[in-house]
């Protein structure tokens, strides 16, 4: 079996809760802050974590505005995000094609 | 192994992206309040007798008007509650799919009002307080339908009692034994009121803890 893909696969996207995000977001145009935490049952702690880590990798961006007098903080995949995560999944699909009795 | 580790990953993925085009706003609260007000104006509208057709489809629209405008501030209330956007992109694609079947029966109502005054009275009466009720009921069976594709249960399933019940009354039309007041209250109160209600039940006893408006 060829471990190129494997070697290949993003270590930014990979990781479990980074992954969640990102699926999320590929299917939304933008979530709020809090719909992500819900969702994915995440700490707020952890959820800023991977975020700010998604955010560093140029995968999300971030803004930051007022609902109500009350913050709102709201999350979307950027381009390169939307490239790395469709590269990530392209990936995993050809690991399955690989290792599928012929 | 690996195989397995990467289908997997492929299932959590597509399981999320599912879940995060879903609507998230709770129901029950919702349901509640639209059929407690169907009910009400069910009954008040067979205590006030209103059984000539203009009174009558002016009376319901009036009505769905005061549901959906109270349905909305409950999801804007809920949204501001959980720091959420109100017009997110879930709540879009709910209104989108509700919003053709509901413009029709607000157009049907509105055109009948107007010319139901020229109409054969008999014929009036039928069309407005057979035709109209039923075919509304049908019409937000539809809307259900549609919204229930990006609600997370149950959804489609309450559209589709809309519809088969609204069919079948087509099918039946107004019984001799039954007076036309009560017969057309009874539709709106039955399916807008008692049905809202019985699903918002369901809701409740199903989805403890998020339904708080």
């Amino acid at each position: 079996m060829n471990p190129e893909p494997f070697l290949q696969l993003d270590r930014v996207i990979h990781e479990k809760g980074r992954l969640a995000i990102m699926s999320m977001l590929a299917a939304s145009p933008e979530l709020s802050f809090t719909e992500l935490r819900d969702t994915l049952e995440m700490t707020d702690g952890n959820l800023t974590t991977h975020i700010r880590t998604l955010q560093e990798a140029g995968y999300i961006s971030i803004s930051k505005s007022y609902q109500n007098n009350r913050p709102l903080t709201t999350c979307s995949l950027t381009a390169p995000g939307r490239k790395a995560f469709a590269g990530y999944i392209g990936l995993l699909e050809e690991i399955l094609q690989q290792t599928k009795p012929r | 192994m690996e195989t397995n580790w990467a289908a997997d990953h492929l299932q959590t993925i597509r399981t999320l992206m599912e879940r995060s085009a879903l609507y998230r706003r709770a129901l029950a609260p919702i349901m509640t309040f639209a059929g407690t007000l169907g009910v009400l104006a069910a009954v008040f509208g067979c205590l006030l007798k209103i059984d000539s057709p203009r009174p009558f489809i002016l009376y319901w629209m009036a009505v769905g008007i005061v549901a959906f405008s109270g349905s909305l501030l409950l999801v804007r209330r809920q949204a501001l509650k959980d720091a959420e956007a109100f017009w997110s992109p879930p709540t879009r694609r709910v209104a989108h799919a509700l919003m053709p079947p509901l413009f029709s029966g607000f157009v049907i109502g509105v055109v009948l009002h107007v010319h139901v005054a020229t109409a054969d009275p008999p014929l009036g009466r039928v069309l407005s307080m057979l035709w109209l009720p039923v075919g509304w009921v049908v019409l937000y069976g539809c809307a259900m339908c549609a919204a229930g594709f990006f609600t997370p249960r149950g959804l489609r399933i309450f559209g589709w009692a809309f519809i088969l019940g609204g069919c079948g009354l087509f099918a039946v039309g107004i019984p001799d034994w039954v007076s036309r007041l009560y017969f057309a209250h009874g539709i709106m109160g039955g399916f807008f009121g008692a049905l809202h209600l019985a699903y918002g039940a369901y809701l409740y006893l199903t989805e403890k803890g998020k339904n708080a408006a």
